[in-house]
């Protein structure tokens, strides 16, 4: 039986609108995969800090799922955000010097962009989703399979499962009076809520 | 019990029309425009056509017209 250390996957990456799609559909696969997303803004505590939080979370997951993405400015004067490359450096700095049972996945969206821009991770064999949610699905399962997960259905399948969830999800919400933009604003807890949910009842 | 429906989703190779279900899809086109042309039929007999974004959300829901 697994502990919810085996089974945690601490994800890092941006929290921004144009990275939610990525987010949902990252959030769906990590569930139908066999394993639970620990992020963030999963709780929010204005008494917590977020650098205790993210501890936290690090300690306590064995896996995590690093996506730098966002390792490049879009626009000149934009400053380059320092998060996600702070926050592996912390899982990272766990597992050499703490936990070295852990296992780590670094997405890209451009190919090659991390060789080029924290070139200390050459070698670690990051995967490219080039900004499509599905091929994120895709990639995202080929990881699980290749740290030795069994019996998970393949990317194309957990692709359409997850349209199928959004589809029953959007119908159910929008028929307890939800507008539509609440819904694509659902907090994190409650998209995770209801991702559990979908899968149990598809058991 | 969600009622019959039909979905329209984003394929690497084009977009698919599956219905709610179905292991495979129907059948995979080229473009969104000619999936959403063929798939519309199936709401006269009783599926709801669902054609998704290529994030997985949804564009449009188009109810059974049966």
């Amino acid at each position: 039986m697994l502990n919810s250390f085996n089974t945690n996957v601490f994800i890092n990456c941006p929290i921004d609108e144009e990275y939610k799609p990525l987010l949902r559909a990252l959030l769906f696969t990590i569930y139908r995969c066999g394993y639970i997303p620990r992020i963030a803004t999963e709780r929010s505590d204005s008494g917590e800090s977020r650098l205790e939080k993210i501890k936290e979370l690090i300690l306590n997951s064995q896996h995590s799922i690093h996506d730098l993405s966002r390792i490049k400015c879009q626009e000149r004067d934009e400053y380059y955000r320092l998060n996600m490359s702070f926050e592996i450096g912390l899982d990272f700095g766990c597992r050499f010097f703490h936990c070295k049972d852990k296992k780590a996945l670094i997405l890209e969206e451009e190919k090659y962009s991390i060789q080029k821009a924290l070139s200390d991770l050459i070698g670690g064999d990051p995967k490219c989703h080039y900004g499509d949610p599905k091929k994120l699905v895709i990639e995202v399962r080929s990881w699980f399979i290749e740290i030795g997960t069994e019996d998970i259905d393949g990317g194309s399948k957990i692709w359409d499962d997850f349209n199928v969830f959004y589809a029953d999800l959007y119908k159910k919400k929008l028929g307890e009076g939800f507008k539509k933009k609440e819904f694509e604003n659902l907090p994190i807890p409650e998209f995770n809520r209801h991702i559990k949910e979908w899968i149990e009842s598809d058991d | 019990m969600a009622g019959k429906r039909v979905h329209i989703i984003k394929r690497d190779n084009g977009w698919a029309v599956k219905k709610q279900g179905a292991q495979k899809a129907s059948k995979i086109y080229e473009t969104k425009e000619v999936a959403k042309e063929r798939a519309n039929p199936l709401r006269k007999k009783g599926y709801d056509l669902v054609i998704h974004k290529r994030d997985g959300s949804i564009e449009e829901w188009k109810k059974a017209s049966k």
